[in-house]
């Protein structure tokens, strides 16, 4: 029944739709940021491993490294809700 | 006019658009100061975000290539006659400088008379290390650490690795000279 409610109110309908992309967006900043701080680690780890001479750590590191660039690449350009469609939540496709 | 307007307002509010760009024309026409110009759209720190990786990524690959490079070339050390050496006491120690004068390392004549030299740099945070004469120890004063002065191993306190160990010559003049600097590798080792 609310559903239907949803539906027939657009207006109920945009504003639950912006909140649900809000939600996704602060979602991304925080992913973004808890990955630039672990690349900041890996740095940390890379410059002691280096100065320590212990050449076997460095390659994984940077690796880790890469993978962290990709994932943060990722959420930039390509992470974005799943569904735009109609939902029992009132989420609106474009 | 406003038609315009009405579009301009329609791209502003929209979402995951460059607030800035949108804004610009109406802002050329009517310009004011707003405390929203002042501050950092969600989209422009997403991308100092991604720059910021892109960043730390390119630091830790550059650096790791660079160690790994330098690993690679064999430097060539010349041989340096260590001054007044040959009349150092047992138990007590000298500094110098090699291979080259910006390098500060550290002689210790033990106290059964063998020669050991080290580069003075811990390998913690790169304090000069000293001779403690009382314990028969190089020391370092800034975070607690040891090294064995025979060995250069870690004795205890926080540096990962043994002091780099320099090369002694014992010429049959008593002359002592240093023929070479290695890097030390390894965690704590005893």
């Amino acid at each position: 029944m609310q559903d239907s409610t949803n539906q027939n109110n657009p207006r109920t309908v945009r504003n639950l739709a912006g909140e649900g992309r809000t939600a996704v967006a602060q979602a991304r900043v925080i992913l973004l940021v808890m990955v630039n701080v672990a690349q900041l680690w890996i740095l940390a780890a890379t410059v002691e491993a280096a100065l320590a001479h212990r050449f076997s750590a460095l390659l994984p590191l940077v690796v880790a490294s890469g993978i962290c660039f990709v994932v943060t690449v990722t959420l930039i350009f390509w992470w974005r809700p799943a569904s735009r469609r109609f939902t029992s939540s009132g989420y609106v496709k474009r | 006019m406003s038609r315009d307007l009405g579009e301009t307002i329609k791209r502003v509010l929209a979402d995951e658009t460059d607030v800035r760009s949108a804004t610009a024309p109406h802002q050329k026409d009517f310009p004011y100061d707003r405390e929203e110009e002042a501050q950092v759209t969600r989209r422009e720190f997403c991308n100092f975000l991604g720059l910021t990786s892109a960043a730390l990524f390119v630091g830790a690959a550059g650096f790791a290539g660079k160690a790994a490079l330098d690993a690679r070339s064999t430097p060539q050390f010349r041989s340096s006659k260590i001054a007044s050496a040959e009349t150092l006491a047992p138990g007590s120690s000298l500094n110098f400088q090699y291979p080259t004068t910006k390098d500060s390392a550290i002689l210790v004549r033990t106290l059964d008379g063998e020669f050991h030299a080290f580069g003075q740099k811990c390998t913690h945070l790169s304090c000069p290390v000293y001779f403690e004469r009382l314990h028969q120890r190089l020391e370092c004063p800034c975070h607690d650490g040891a090294f064995d002065p025979k060995t250069g191993n870690v004795l205890y306190g926080p540096p990962p690795r043994p002091l780099d160990p320099i090369k002694l010559e014992v010429r049959t003049n008593g002359e002592v000279w240093a023929i070479g600097r290695e890097a030390s590798t390894g965690e704590h080792s005893s």
